[in-house]
């Protein structure tokens, strides 16, 4: 096993571009270094991204929305000042990832490259619209989070190609997201469902809605007929119940030792119209 | 003579005796005087039992006293956790 | 043993101090298992088979063994033949014969330069595979179709006409159960099952073993009982006994799993082979695949009651699985199902059956909290049907001392009222619920255990004690083992210093379990200490010129016994130490036995739980825990015991559980999916001690560590029945199962 410290995301892309076996980059290991643990992937090149400058930053930018850098922890997400005050939802969704020894390490980008559908950082990124930039051998492009997770462990990336960083839109005004998601314990555990909500309000009225759920299909799934289900309403009992009934019709689950396929579709229902109340507040500005 | 109470996966082995009455003033003449009285005991003593002495349980020590008078139960050998 | 009867005045015992394991232990400075190492030591690795039963055509290690690095591959070639009984069940478990009885049998193993080429080498065996079909669920493995695992491994027990994984029966108890069940005025009848659940303990297995082709070796391991892992070893390899020095490392919780050999013996024989030391480190999926979790229950249970709250008559069948190979703990589970109460009429049926899976281990308490969780959850029921009081129920038909049990003896002093009375006292007991909140409430009993043991005290020339016991410390019981010696020497406990001697330097002693160490090894110390201040006191008097009986030991010091015994200023343990060279030489006491005095411990938890109506997810609120310690002698680690057995059993009602699929292999070999509570999950656990002493020892110590595992079971379940209404009957509690019933019930 080779181990790269590059100290640009060129030299990243040029030496996974050049690597011919199994290539891993390293953010904070939390998955890599589990799965070289227990024998499932044992990485030719092992490409440390972590001493790129920048890669620890969390910046506002001009037009209010936030860049973040690929190495920074879920801790240094938690304790920024302002970044949970903007999007509480997706700093909630990579809080609850591992534990206080995870959360020293593990990155949001890690979360989503690992690829799994239940991965608890990515459904609030997908609701808030964030994007990734991906450096590759020809040069860099923007892509939506929601289009890399292409099925379990499985990206859209292509060989050579690292993610130098994540955008997220300024928030606006008047707009609230949420992620929450189920396991039988408090911590340490996979999603068995997930949910994020982003919505916005005019009053009391929900003008823009996304819902994303996870751990329900082969990828991480943001539903429309859920959204559709919310704006225009003042989530009332009869749009929450819309909700439900539309977060239960996108579920395509497993039955397996994690969930049976009828309590994810049900579990589903209920977090949706959690979320969604929890947002809503947030929106309103009644709830932090 | 002591009174020895059996467990009544026993019984069909002494002719469904619930007591089996034997000699004996310790635990160990206890067990001895059992396989020999009745042999059909032997197959379980030999796997092992515990046995009570007026309530208290002795996995093993065979030289426990015992009274004619005391109250004595073969029991299912115990093991420790 | 003439005893005189529990002391009652105690200067140091029942105090709190740290335990002197304490620091190295936080300070990472403590060498547990897999922290030895020797110059020269090889590392080895164990090939598992990955079907649940197959018989093994053909082992070929050449490539394995033409891998550069490898120094040694054994396979059951390598382990003598003949054994019988359970040597001969521990040699097939460590490894496989002719046939591989569960995923995750150890098939093959290979010693290596390093962890590395070890793991790489085992890829390079080839093992030629007959897949045979196979079956894991134990009401399954008794049915007439059901593949045998092994012909011919039932005892004299098992009626005729049984399936062969039927291995033992049992039945028994007293009365007429129609007479008694017609004297009630509500009879329950209702079928439970519980899943197998694993110890858990976050040290895996490990060792390093050295043995020479002369039969003499040396080996270090992670264990409750060393001269338990030296007779298995010895036997498993043919070697004599005490050619093998059998060191404890520090150790990382047992429960139980860690009072029998996984790995040991492997090791041993590599390193034989070898010629070199032998490295052995379990990792996590090998423990859950391969050490044994405890058994599986089904079970049917009957009882009757009248409407003032009279247990009139009780049965129940229990057919328990262990794996492949006799020993599910169904003795336990039926001689204890009913203990708690005095019962004319009883009746119990159990089946020891085997299936392909890992060979079961002790779990605190074996067999008792599959057996309470049942009769328990009937008795709720019970109180519910005829709207009576749980804990009035109790007490109603509780045993105490002199109450026939259902086993059969009269009970010795037992406090099971004692703790049903503190428990109605508790304010947890009379906390308002909420909506969707339950209370739960259950009993259960351990009957403890003596064993062998074997302890020596001996005395420092600063007068400071050092004291050898041969049970590892697991919860503290270094401190418990000090205040003792300090109580009866009479100095502080700082001035003490407990070791844990290896199998070379005292007699045969039994491992930690049975909720035996403070007990036994604490009585062989009091014992030891006893002796010992005799022969200080024998020094004073030759020193002062009186008689021996004219000295007693009060406080650290010989005293003249009374104004005849003459005019003497005491003497200090340190000044008789000063001298003792020129004196008569070193002064030590020494005690072994095995004590029968052990007294049960009885214990009634209540807990309170929230259900989310819409997702089945269960939280635990309060939990209390009142039990019977006898004497607790530092009640902080009994209070540690005490919320132990409580978490585990939540984690076993909770989430716990071994999934298998269709294809026999386990499905949650790792932390993730087997789901033990995490610290975040908890309540604080209250506790009560109650002290009822146990006139079976010198202080009046009733083992602990056990009881506390038995009543979570059925007093969660019986909290969740209160919270949403339906009977749960199947364990364990997974948000899928409790939210199913919910949806059922509406
Ligand atoms: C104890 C424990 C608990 C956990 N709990 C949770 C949980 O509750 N919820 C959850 O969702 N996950 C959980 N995880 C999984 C893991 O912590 C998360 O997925 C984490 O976010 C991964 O981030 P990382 O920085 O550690 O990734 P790494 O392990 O460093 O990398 C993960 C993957 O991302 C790729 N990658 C990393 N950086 C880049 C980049 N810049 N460009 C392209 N690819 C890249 C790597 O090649 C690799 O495939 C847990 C893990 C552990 C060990």
């Amino acid at each position: 096993m080779q181990y790269h410290t590059p100290p640009s995301f060129e030299e990243a892309s040029r030496i996974a571009a050049s690597a011919s076996g199994t290539t891993r980059f390293l953010a904070g290991g939390t998955d890599v270094l589990v799965q070289l643990r227990s024998d499932l992937v044992t990485p030719d090149d092992l490409i440390d991204v972590k001493h790129i400058p920048g890669v620890k930053e969390i910046a506002r930018q001009e037009d209010g929305g936030w860049r973040i850098g690929v190495a920074v922890a879920g801790a240094e997400m938690t304790e920024h000042p302002d970044l949970g005050r903007d999007w509480p939802g997706i700093v909630e969704g990579m809080d609850l990832i591992g534990s206080t020894q995870i959360q020293g390490r593990a990155t949001l980008v890690g979360n989503l490259c690992n690829g799994s559908p239940a991965a608890d950082g990515v459904p609030a990124l997908v609701a808030a619209g964030a994007s990734v930039t991906v450096t590759g051998p020809n040069g860099a492009r923007d892509v939506a989070v929601a289009d890399i997770p292409t099925g379990p462990g499985k990206t859209c990336l292509e060989k050579g190609e690292v993610i130098s960083a994540l955008n997220i839109p300024a928030r606006g005004e008047n707009g609230g997201d949420a992620y929450l998601r189920f396991i039988p314990r408090t911590e340490m555990d996979i999603a068995v469902v997930g949910c994020a909500v982003n919505l916005r309000v005019d009053g009391d009225t929900i003008t823009e809605a996304r819902v994303v759920l996870g751990a329900v299909a082969p990828t991480i799934r943001a539903v429309q007929a859920c959204a559709d289900a919310l704006i225009g309403t003042t989530l009332d009992d009869a749009a929450l119940e819309a909700l439900d009934k539309a977060a239960r019709a996108a579920c395509e689950p497993i039955d397996d030792k994690r969930g049976t396929v009828e309590f994810r579709t049900d579990v589903a229902g209920v977090l949706a119209r959690r979320a969604a109340k929890i947002a809503y507040a947030r929106a309103k500005g009644e709830q932090s | 003579m002591v009174q020895v109470h059996l467990w009544s996966g026993l019984r069909p082995l002494v002719d469904g005796r619930e007591v089996v009455e034997v000699e004996g003033e310790t635990v160990g003449q206890l067990l001895d005087n059992l396989v020999k009285d009745y042999p059909g005991l032997k197959p379980a003593i030999d796997k092992g039992v515990s046995i009570s002495v007026d309530g208290q349980i002795i996995p093993k020590s065979r030289g426990v006293k015992v009274k004619d008078s005391s109250e004595v139960f073969l029991l299912q050998r115990l093991y420790a956790g | 043993m003439a005893l005189d009867g529990p002391k009652q005045d105690f200067k140091y015992i029942g105090t709190r101090p740290e335990r002197p394991d304490g620091w190295d232990k936080v300070t990472g400075k403590a060498r547990f298992g897999a922290d030895f190492s020797m110059p020269g030591m090889l590392h080895g690795a164990i090939l598992r088979s990955p079907h649940a039963h197959a018989k093994i055509i053909k082992i070929d290690a050449t490539k394995a063994l033409a891998l550069k690095g490898v120094k040694a591959v054994v396979t059951r070639a390598d382990f003598p033949e003949g054994l019988e009984g359970e040597d001969w069940n521990i040699q097939e478990n460590v490894m496989a014969g002719e046939k591989a009885l569960y995923d995750g049998h150890a098939v093959a193993a290979v010693a290596a330069t390093s962890q590395l080429i070890a793991r790489d080498a085992l890829k390079l065996i080839e093992v030629e595979y007959e897949v045979l079909p196979h079956v894991t669920d134990v009401d399954k493995a008794m049915a007439e179709d059901a593949p045998v695992i092994r012909e011919g491994a039932a005892d004299y027990s098992v009626p005729e006409g049984m399936h062969p994984n039927v291995v033992r029966y049992m039945e028994s108890g007293r009365g007429d159960l129609e007479k008694g069940f017609a004297e009630a005025d509500l009879v329950i009848e209702e079928s439970f099952t519980t899943e197998a659940a694993h110890q858990g303990y976050i040290e895996p297995h490990a060792c390093v073993a050295n043995l020479g082709a002369d039969g003499k070796g040396d080996l270090w391991c992670c264990t409750q009982g060393h001269w338990f892992v030296r007779q298995m070893c010895t036997a498993v390899l043919g070697l004599e006994a005490t050619q093998l020095r059998v060191t404890p490392s520090e150790i990382g919780g047992g429960f139980g799993g860690k009072t029998t050999v996984f790995i040991d013996p492997v090791a041993l024989a590599l390193s034989r082979k070898a010629g070199r030391p032998v490295k052995l480190v379990m990792s996590r999926s090998e423990v859950l695949r391969a050490t044994g979790p405890t058994a599986s229950a089904s079970m049917d249970i009957k009882m009757g009651m009248t409407k003032e709250g009279k247990i009139t008559a009780a049965s129940g069948t229990f057919r328990m699985q262990g794996g492949a190979f006799p020993g599910a703990p169904v003795d336990v589970t039926t001689m204890l199902a009913f203990a708690n109460y005095d019962i004319e009429h009883v009746h119990h049926v159990g089946y020891d059956v085997m299936t392909n899976r890992p060979k079961q281990a002790a779990y605190r308490a074996p067999g008792a909290p599959m057996g309470a969780f049942a009769t328990e959850s009937v008795l709720d029921e019970l109180c519910r049907g005829l709207g009576l009081d749980p804990i009035e129920t109790r007490l109603k038909n509780a045993v105490k001392e002199g109450t026939p049990a259902t086993f059969g003896p009269k009970f010795p002093p037992v406090g099971l009222i004692e703790t049903l009375e503190e428990a109605r006292a508790h304010p947890n007991y009379s906390v308002k619920l909420g909506p969707n909140q339950g209370r739960g409430v259950a009993s259960g009993y351990w009957m403890n255990w003596g064993g062998e043991t074997s302890a020596s005290v001996a005395i420092g020339d600063d007068g400071s004690v050092q004291v050898s016991i041969g049970t590892v410390d697991i919860g503290g019981s270094r401190a418990s083992m000090a205040l003792m010696a300090a109580e009866a020497f009479g100095i502080p406990y700082e001035n003490v210093r407990v070791s844990i001697a290896d199998t070379g330097s005292l007699g045969i002693n039994e491992p930690t379990h049975g909720s035996r160490a403070t007990f036994a090894s604490g009585l062989a110390i009091i014992e030891a200490s006893r002796e010992a201040t005799r022969k200080l006191c024998q020094r004073a008097a030759d020193k002062w010129g009186i008689d021996a009986d004219a000295v007693t030991w009060e406080d650290g010091c010989a005293k003249p016994s009374g104004p005849n015994a003459g005019e003497f200023d005491p003497l200090t343990i340190a000044e008789i130490a000063a001298e003792m060279g020129s004196t008569g030489g070193p002064i030590s006491g020494h005690h072994e036995s095995t004590p029968d005095g052990f007294g049960g411990s009885f214990g009634t938890h209540v807990v309170d739980v929230e259900v989310d109506p819409e997702t089945g997810r269960t939280t635990i609120l309060r939990y209390l825990v009142v039990q019977d310690a006898g004497k607790a002698i530092h009640p902080a680690y009994v209070e540690g015991q005490f919320q132990g057995g409580a978490v585990q059993g939540i984690g076993w009602t909770l989430n716990e559980e071994y999934i298998y699929g269709e294809d026999g292999r386990l499905q949650n070999p790792i932390f993730l999916d087997y789901r033990v509570p995490v610290a975040s999950d908890l309540p604080m656990i209250d506790t009560v001690i109650v002290e009822v002493p146990n006139p079976g020892h010198p202080y009046g110590v009733r083992g602990v560590g056990e009881t506390g595992i038995t009543p979570p079971l059925p007093a969660i379940a019986n909290a969740v029945r209160d919270a949403i209404g339906v009977r749960m009957k199947k364990l364990p509690l997974t948000p899928p199962r409790v939210l199913a019933a919910i949806k059922a019930r509406d």
